[in-house]
């Protein structure tokens, strides 16, 4: 009997093991661009019907909205919301709250609003453009006489001079991150902004491209609110951060509908300043945003695919497959490869302390030997303009930022990949050879072996370095892959104030996306040495590479206003970066993914839509793209 | 010991299980002598190739050419690129540009593209059409270019000015023999995410998993023996403080402990063994309780007691008095440690807590990355179906020997 029981036990755990195989769907996620989408694995599933335990408490028909009114989202939100709070950065609540480059305005707004497609910022709270004064020490704006805040009182430069100094006075990370170029901001009169640059010590900004940057990337947030808000926190900068303002005043067309560890949900502020003339002349289409919380990429491209997802800011791999195979009524920005437009480049970084990599030679013949046309098929499922579309510079393929550059003067510099010969050229001519005839090379008597990683997890890096280390073996150079989790690579990574371990020879990396200060601000972060020695580093330089001539061009662009001169300053750059080879770009990936369905809603922003000016594929939400949002219709009105 | 096998090859579901296995074996052991390709070597500019026979076709057009005038090729040509939806869909948006309706006829093919070449224009904005679905009729109509063409294709060459000058042409009733083209591959499963072979894949990883089941088992099995013997047959304080120890191992789940120790050996150490190792170390507590008590109601027999009086050692006892008599079970816990072996791999992997990718393939990697790039969701059948057949077939001939053996051996289920 003993045997059965044995048996049957046995038989228990291969089916226990079996379950717990079948439900553990990856604890991954395929979205390498956003950290939270890694750490957002364990969170309860989403379905619709979940949590029937809060609903009670919420609005009674949150679970219940008219589908030809609500516009769902996803790819966004993982994991339920913490708060509202403008002023922290761990609200961990994507749609409403993210300030940048393009910042997600569709709660909180910016007074202006960048356009990533033509590199123009747009006036959102401001009227009219804003201005600099002779000196280029001062930028002035006004603000919208009818822009108001949802509690009815008028958005004043007094808001805008004092979010500044909140964000000052408890450190915030844009208060830290903006300190050092921007002196002040004062309200001159009730609508008159005065920004004031840092100087230096002959007088001029430290950099005017920062403090113009500022005023398109940050919210302006309500001075009463802040008030009350630092009253209830007693001035504690702890609290202050940490509370989750639920009473936040805002200015933008939408607000808190519902949220709970299932969906969060946006409703349309009906009051909202914006319908009138000054600025859209009407409300936005939807009257809910809605985002259910999905347990994995997976879960959410099957909601696409149902239709219960109109916009998906997700990395649907061979996304055309959803409407080739599944004739579903699907699409992208553009119709075909690469699908969308290309904002940020993915770069594999060389650790210049490891031995062999301080070598010019070997860094390139890696570099050139690699199979990028693979990486983009494979890794990206084409999801990426190539190497051959778009060769390879500082820049992103944007037309804005392809024009800064003279592509005629770095042409016999670019390389498209797989030159293996060129690569074994490269290296013999260098000396090094495989001098004891196992099949590797030695560089000072010593074989060489690398280790090349990315995150875990991060499945489309991690299959672009598989690539990467395929071209080593090609070339006679011994690269292995290793994937450490994200929480012990992003701390391993930016610290750049010791030498990087063992085991981090090349590692990869993002880049900025499109912005106002780009491609300046990409051009830093490859390769300004400026960032070396920080004990926590994320802007740039994470291989440890110095070029007093580069450090010097990227110091004198930001003052910089001749156009002829400033294309010859990024040429030079774009020389140096692609004759030493300090990183290497991977791949294109956009600013965010964005697939539509449009099986409720239709007149989403696609290529040649006759939007003037053009609404950037950033999910309706991000920078000017929220223009997108005045122009949907439904499919059956 | 020859009787045993006698016997077990009587029972119809151990030779069934038996062959299973022995097949799966076989074709681990005789395929890679056959296609001799590195398992992991990209191949596949491209992701998920569905399963098919592949022609080069730059080389095919050097290959010898034959003349086939086939009934129907045509209209398989046709309808390749032009099927019944496609034709209603023209209609719709024919009639959508006012087009009478009854000016219309599906069936026509080619008076049907007339009138839709003559009428189609990309820029039209129809009322009510998604941007979806103007991109299809965008690739329709590209795809209807030159559809019935009866010329022959033209081959050019660049000459010395750089000029196309036509060096051949194909008719559409010309043919190759696949047998004489010089580059074909045939990919029976197609490619998986990084382009790689499946079947070629898969035959290694199952290779790697099989190893792993029988390390993991053999250690498994191994350590319950050992532990189970001695605290079964010394007894007292050894077998209170043994049965201590695995009696904590059965409160913990074993799967449980699997993936917080795989957690954190971190990814960098997780090499295929190191996994099979731990799969073994955390398996071993039901073989050694079950061990234990086989051993407790054998200690006492009579053999046992001579064996002792006669002055043998402990070693000798448990070696030649206990071990033979529990044999068969031990053979039985074994399979199905392996089988288990095998199942743990697979789950770890798909949990992302396998051993670390570029080195070696495993049924569980395969499904993990097949996972990662959605193949479940985008119907690529071929990356994760034929892996989880392998799993199932390893299991179920495993667990069919272990029924057949215990048909045999145990007296109370012998016929």
């Amino acid at each position: 009997m003993m045997r059965n029981k044995f048996i049957g036990l046995v038989g228990l755990l291969v089916i226990l093991s079996l379950t717990l195989g079948a439900c553990g769907a990856p604890a991954t996620t395929t979205d390498a661009g956003a950290p939270q989408a890694v750490e957002e694995a364990t969170q309860a599933p989403a379905e619709e019907a979940a949590a029937p335990a809060q609903e009670a408490a919420a609005p009674a028909d949150a679970n219940t909205l008219p589908r030809d009114e609500t516009l769902y989202f996803n790819g966004q939100q993982w994991g339920s919301v913490v708060g509202w709070n403008p002023y922290s950065s761990s609200n961990n609540n994507a749609m409403a709250i993210s300030q940048g480059d393009n910042a997600r305005v569709i709660m909180f707004e910016t007074p202006y609003l960048y356009n990533m497609l033509d590199g123009q910022v747009y006036p959102l709270l401001a009227d009219g453009d804003y201005t600099w004064n002779d000196a280029g020490t001062e930028l002035t704006f006004k603000l919208k006489s009818a822009a108001k805040w949802s509690d009815g009182t008028p958005v004043t430069a007094e808001d805008v001079a004092y979010t500044w100094a909140t964000h000052v006075k408890y450190n915030t990370p844009i208060g830290a991150a903006n300190v050092d170029y921007i002196e002040d901001i004062v309200a001159v009169d009730p609508q008159t902004v005065v920004v004031k640059a840092k100087l230096d010590d002959a007088g001029k900004a430290v950099n005017p491209l920062l403090v113009a940057a500022y005023v398109s990337s940050n919210y302006v947030m309500q001075k009463a609110w802040t008030e009350t808000l630092e009253a209830r926190v007693g001035d504690d900068a702890t609290a202050f951060l940490a509370d989750p303002a639920e009473d936040v005043v805002y200015s933008g067309p939408y607000a808190k509908y519902f949220a709970d560890d299932s969906k969060v949900v946006y409703v349309r502020n009906d009051n909202y300043w914006g319908q009138g003339p000054s600025m859209w002349g009407k409300l936005p289409a939807p009257k809910y945003l809605a985002h259910v919380i999905f347990k994995d990429n997976a879960a959410g491209t099957t909601a696409l695919q149902a239709g219960e997802v109109d916009v998906s800011q997700q990395f649907n791999s061979n996304v055309q497959d959803l409407w080739l195979k599944d004739n579903l009524p699907i699409s992208t920005y553009l119709p075909e490869a690469p699908y969308g437009i290309g904002a940020s480049l993915p770069t594999a970084w060389y650790n210049l302390n490891s031995p062999g990599l301080d070598q010019v030679a070997m860094r390139k013949a890696i570099a050139i030997a690699v199979d990028y046309p693979t990486i983009i098929a494979n890794a990206m499922t084409n999801q990426s303009a190539t190497f051959t579309q778009v060769p390879r510079s500082l820049m992103n393929p944007t037309e804005g930022e392809q024009a800064m550059f003279d592509h005629a003067a770095v042409a016999d510099l670019q390389w498209a990949g797989n030159d293996v010969e060129g690569a074994k050229k490269l290296l013999d001519d260098a000396g090094i050879v495989d001098s004891d005839g196992d099949g590797w090379r030695e560089y000072n008597g010593k074989k060489l072996s690398y280790v090349a990683t990315c995150p875990n997890g991060w499945s489309d890096w991690q299959a672009a370095i598989e690539v990467v280390a395929a071209a080593g073996k090609e070339i006679g150079i011994d690269i292995t892959t290793n994937f450490p989790e994200w929480s012990v690579y992003q701390t391993v990574v930016t610290k750049s104030d010791t030498p990087l371990p063992e085991g981090y020879d090349i590692f990869m990396m993002g880049s900025n996306g499109a912005g106002p200060t780009q491609p300046w601000g990409r051009a830093r972060q490859m390769m300004s040495s400026e960032f070396i020695g920080m004990p926590s580093n994320w802007n740039g330089n994470f291989g440890g590479y110095t070029n007093p001539e580069a450090d010097a061009l990227i110091q004198a662009i930001p003052a910089e206003t001749d156009p002829a001169k400033l294309k010859e300053m990024y040429t030079e750059l774009v020389k140096i970066y692609l004759t030493d080879v300090p990183s290497f770009t991977l791949m294109y990936r956009p600013q965010s993914f964005h697939t539509v369905n449009e099986s409720v809603w239709t007149n989403f922003p696609h290529e040649g839509d006759g939007t003037n000016p053009p609404v950037p594929p950033l999910n309706l939400t991000d920078g000017w793209s929220i223009a997108g949002l005045y122009n949907l219709t439904l499919v059956n009105p | 010991m020859k009787f045993m096998f006698q016997q077990a090859f009587r029972s119809g579901k151990f030779v069934t299980g038996f062959s299973i296995f022995m097949a799966i074996l076989l074709v681990v052991l005789i395929y890679p002598l056959i296609i001799k390709d590195p398992p992991l070597t990209i191949i596949g500019r491209g992701t998920f190739f569905e399963p098919g026979i592949y022609v080069n076709v730059y080389d095919s057009l050097g290959s010898p050419q034959y003349t086939l005038n086939l009934k129907g090729a045509d209209a398989r040509r046709v309808a390749s690129r032009l099927n019944d939806d496609d034709r209603a869909a023209m209609q719709e948006w024919l009639v959508a540009a006012g087009v009478p309706e009854a000016e219309i006829d599906t069936a026509d093919t080619p008076l049907l593209l007339e009138l839709w070449f003559k009428t189609y224009d990309p820029t039209l904005s129809v009322p009510g059409m998604t941007n979806a679905r103007r991109n299809y009729f965008i690739r329709l109509n590209n795809s209807l270019q030159g559809l019935l063409d009866p010329n022959d294709a033209i081959l050019a060459a660049r000459d010395e000015e750089g000029a196309l000058q036509q060096v051949g042409t194909i008719a559409q009733t010309d043919f190759v023999n696949v047998g004489q083209v010089p580059n074909v591959r045939l990919l029976p499963l197609g490619t998986d995410n990084f382009g790689r072979d499946v079947l070629t894949e898969l035959v290694a990883a199952t290779r790697v998993s099989l190893q792993i089941g029988f390390v993991a088992g053999f250690i498994a099995t191994l350590i319950g023996l050992v532990i189970g013997l001695i605290s079964g047959y010394i007894g007292g304080i050894v077998d209170d403080s043994l049965m201590f120890i695995t009696n904590l191992f059965t409160v913990i789940p074993s799967f449980v402990l699997l993936i917080l120790i795989s957690f954190s050996i971190g990814q960098d150490k997780r090499g295929a063994f190191t996994v099979a190792a731990v799969i073994g170390f955390t398996s071993w507590v039901w073989t050694a309780r079950a061990v234990r008590s086989q051993v407790i109601s054998l200690r006492n027999r009579d053999h046992v007691n001579l064996s002792r009086l006669s002055g043998h050692s402990l070693f000798s006892i448990i070696l030649r008095d206990i071990l033979p008599y529990i044999a068969s079970y031990v053979v039985m816990a074994l399979i199905l440690q392996i089988s288990a072996g095998i199942l743990a791999e697979a789950g770890l992997s798909i949990l992302g807590l396998g051993p670390r990718t570029t080195e070696v393939p495993t049924l569980g990697l395969m499904m993990n990355w097949a996972m990662i790039y959605q193949a479940h969701i985008l119907g690529k059948w071929w990356a994760f179906f034929p892996v989880i057949l392998v799993i199932a077939l390893i299991a179920f001939s495993m667990n069919l020997m272990n029924t057949g053996l215990d048909q045999v051996f145990n007296p109370a289920l012998r016929d």
